[in-house]
């Protein structure tokens, strides 16, 4: 029997490329394959065509509602094209669960604005995506003061790494150091994420107690 | 004293974009002009949020035309100064770069290629390479350094600051939008911890002392009103362009010892060339690769080696044979083949480059 | 009294809904600016220029000729068709960045010369399709890519006061307003003015709409509105500032 829980609303934020996109897609598709219903949200504003467009057929065959742009729909002209999709900011009233990809910005955190009823969903949860090989969030320090300059933080997620060049150690020492900021910031790290490779090796939570997700590397296929 | 942007090494994931933000800080750039163009505005986004912490400068600028005219203005006082463009402003930016061809301005130029002509894609090609080697009304009297990977976007961003000051030319670093968005681990690195030692700035104006005084005043012309005064400016600066061009001039090769096809491309299309070579050969092809780092000064005497072994050359580009050109020029006399690969505005794949070179093989 | 239709008549039905963001202030535009032509009877001599920028998704608006130009130059464009057919009403239609910073040269000299096009320029105080930089519109403090910490006003200028320019340097006969999406009624008004002052050959018309972005703005409805009304009424004031003929006054 399955049996499922209330309802799931997450939005990920962060840090340009700190991994947003790749744990929002494995979120989503871990929630589907335990039977849940699931819509995916692209909110990247600023690269609305960089992002989840050349995948959304392949994720739609996996049994989740992609609510991103197409290529067909793409205006194609000049530049990045029509920026904002019409349905997705609706998307909190849809029912199951939800999965927001929020895109980067000096304020983009604050795209949760853009959707209707964001401030007043009791399930939503925000949460941050934190690579610890990006420069601008590689210390405790740093970590603390971009999270503080986000509107709202419900927990972190770990997700260091170093593309193919990802070794144990850097994903080891990000679970310290957001670790570490987590603490001082007051809220939980809710997973640390890591490719299948390594997620096997640490095993189903990390030093720190905390639950590991796997990923599945999509979006470097996102570019060609 | 602010603190140095990169203290020793760090291993790091980033955007292409961000690394030439990066890359320009650790090669103590002190200023950057800019104007908004996909598919290099994180250049200025990270630049922007950066400097305060850094003591550098920023100027969003009216078009691209100023911000290549504020580069000059920048480079003038003596400062290490850049800008970052692409497509329709890389069109506008020629204007300024011809006056600091004209006057041996070390402006430094990023350029992330977007598809042409006209506004056409913000999103990739390999279509600016005529424009940014030959571009302007003159002689092409440039640098042109043409990237594959984050490294070396973060390595020759460093250089180029190093090459334009030493030679006096202005200087390219010649990136794509793939380049610009694609994510990869580099490693950044403070220059000086590698040895690396940047060449140092000079004003051409403001400098102290009272003019036609102490020091005779700076009068700088890009006029002349002869044809015989332009003459020999010009055999100046081409004698002192063709001197320098092997000390500048750049390349990457393998396997061309024994091959009989050769593929020649650049940029981050040797990605895919590269991967298809090593495929090749283990499939028994007699194969080889040439990639030429510099678009201009080319790397004439190796190219023309390769080109006098091999009996076809296959150039394979993101455009409609802006690399060929470059590469039938310099290897003008040889017997060998020229075969082409092009896709104007389009990515390619190791595959499609197997294809090819099986279609040719038969 | 007439209930006045949804869609313009020259709005042209097989590419809507359109494709600018939801909450955009462009529709509203584009719709005051749908409302004069079918008013004036002119949707058949309305040649309409787009330039680069979200006013680019504007390309096949219309049932109306159109012609989607470069960042800056869509007042050369059409200025350069109607001096060689003056029975085209020609329409520049653009942003701020397009009008005041990259394409400010043509605009002053379209001005100055008393060019006889009509030139709609949109207000939203950032660049929206590059992922919202600064613009000469931004206003001081305003977050945008490039001013991270705030538009510092000391060391990057005030907002660009454009309606205020093009009067003070056109010659007579020159129509300039600057209106805002919240006054729909007013801001057709005002555009259906410059239309017709340009179809009376006076000289050159200019109306600056003060419109909505709230993607880039980050903002929900209720502040979308707020951010117009309050923050952007504080530096642009909406009004006619140059009305052709006997009626000519300044701030009329």
């Amino acid at each position: 029997m399955v049996i499922i829980g209330p309802r799931i609303i997450e939005a990920y934020v962060g840090e340009y490329a700190s991994g947003k996109s790749e744990v929002a897609v494995n979120r989503a598709l871990d929630l589907a394959e335990t039977g849940r219903q699931v819509t995916l949200v692209d909110l990247d504003i600023v690269e609305p065509c960089y992002t989840l467009r050349p995948i959304k057929k392949e994720l739609e065959q996996k049994g989740i509602t992609v609510l991103a742009w197409e290529t067909r729909d793409m205006v194609g002209l000049g530049e990045t094209g029509n920026i904002l999709k019409a349905e997705n900011r609706w998307a909190l009233r849809r029912t199951g669960d939800i999965i927001l990809d929020i895109g980067y910005g000096v304020e983009g955190a604050k795209t949760l604005n853009l959707l209707e009823d964001a401030g007043s969903d009791p399930d939503l949860k925000v949460y941050a995506v934190v690579n610890i090989a990006r420069p601008m969030t590689g210390s405790i320090a740093e970590i603390v003061q971009y999270i503080r300059e986000l509107n709202r933080v419900d927990g972190l997620i770990n997700n260091s790494h170093l593309g193919d060049d990802t070794d144990l150690e850097i994903v080891q020492e990000g679970v310290r150091v957001v670790g570490e900021a987590a603490r001082i910031l007051g809220i939980p790290v809710v997973a640390t994420t890591a490719v299948v490779e390594f997620a096997d090796r640490i095993g189903p939570v990390d030093g720190a107690g905390n639950p590991v997700r796997k990923l599945v590397r999509y979006m470097p296929r996102t570019l060609w | 004293m602010p603190e140095k942007p990169i203290q020793g090494e760090k291993r790091v994931f980033v955007t292409g974009n961000e690394v030439v933000a990066w890359a320009a800080l650790a090669a103590g750039a002190e200023i950057m002009y800019g104007y908004p163009i996909t598919p290099q505005n994180e250049i200025m986004h990270y630049w922007t949020r950066m400097i305060p912490k850094y003591g550098r400068r920023f100027l969003q600028t009216e078009d691209e035309l100023s911000a290549g005219f504020t580069t000059v203005g920048g480079v003038l006082a003596g400062r290490r100064a850049f800008t970052a463009t692409a497509g329709p402003g890389n069109t506008l930016m020629q204007e300024p770069i011809s006056m600091a061809e004209a006057m041996r301005l070390p402006i430094v130029v990023v350029v992330q290629q977007r598809g042409g002509p006209s506004t056409a894609t913000v999103i990739y090609s390999q279509q600016e390479v005529t424009l940014t080697t030959l571009g302007g009304n003159g002689e092409g009297l440039r640098v042109v350094y043409s990237t594959a990977t984050h490294q070396e976007l973060f390595d020759y961003t460093i250089k180029s600051f190093n090459t334009a000051w030493k030679y006096r030319f202005p200087t390219f670093v010649l990136g794509d939008g793939y380049q610009a968005k694609m994510r990869e681990s580099l490693t950044f690195y403070d220059p000086a911890e590698r040895g690396i030692e940047m060449v140092p700035t000079d004003a051409y104006v403001g400098r102290p002392g009272m003019p036609g005084v102490d020091r005779p005043p700076k009068h700088m012309r890009n006029t002349y009103n002869m044809e015989e005064e332009l003459y020999e400016v010009l055999q100046g600066y081409l004698a002192d362009f063709a001197k320098a061009a092997p000390e500048i001039a750049e390349h990457e090769t393998f396997d061309t010892e024994d091959a009989d096809l050769v593929i020649i491309s650049h940029g981050v299309v040797s990605r895919a060339c590269k991967m298809a070579v090593r495929d090749l050969r283990e499939q028994g092809y007699k194969v080889g690769y040439f990639r030429p780092i510099t678009l201009r000064p080319m790397p004439e005497k190796e190219l023309q080696e390769v080109a006098g072994k091999a009996k076809q050359l296959l150039v394979v580009e993101s455009a409609q044979g802006q690399l060929a050109r470059l590469v039938k020029e310099v290897i003008y006399g040889s017997t060998a083949e020229m075969l082409s690969l092009f896709k104007p505005g389009v990515g390619i794949t190791s595959e499609e480059v197997i294809a090819r070179v099986k279609e040719i093989k038969g | 009294m007439t209930v006045q239709p949804a869609m313009p008549k020259c709005w042209r039905v097989e590419t809507k809904p359109h494709k600018f963001c939801p909450g955009c202030g462009h529709g509203l535009v584009l719709k005051a600016l749908g409302q004069a032509i079918d008013e004036l009877g002119i949707q058949d001599k309305v040649v309409f220029g787009c330039d680069i920028g979200c006013s680019l998704l504007s390309w096949d608006f219309f049932n109306m000729d159109t012609v989607q130009t470069h960042h800056g130059r869509t007042n050369p464009v059409i200025t350069g068709m109607k001096r060689a057919n003056s029975d085209i009403i020609g329409v520049a239609y653009m942003g701020d960045g397009g009008g005041y910073a990259i394409g400010a040269q043509h605009l002053v000299s379209s001005a100055t010369r008393n060019e006889r096009i009509t030139a709609i320029l949109v207000n939203n105080t950032q660049y929206g399709m590059t992922g919202g930089q600064m613009a000469p519109t931004t206003m001081p403090g305003q977050k945008t890519e490039t001013s991270p910490y705030g538009r510092d006003a000391e060391t990057t200028g005030s907002p660009t006061q454009g309606p205020e320019m093009v009067a003070a340097i056109a010659p007579e006969g020159a129509y300039v307003a600057r209106g805002s999406v919240a006054n729909m009624k007013q801001l057709k008004g005002y555009i259906k003015k410059a239309l017709e002052n340009q179809m009376a050959g006076n000289g050159f018309s200019f109306v600056e709409a003060l419109s909505l972005c709230p993607t880039n703005w980050r903002t929900n409805a209720k502040d979308t509105w707020k951010f117009l009304e309050e923050d952007m009424y504080k530096y642009f004031k909406v009004g006619e500032l140059r009305v052709p003929g006997p009626r000519e006054k300044e701030g009329q």
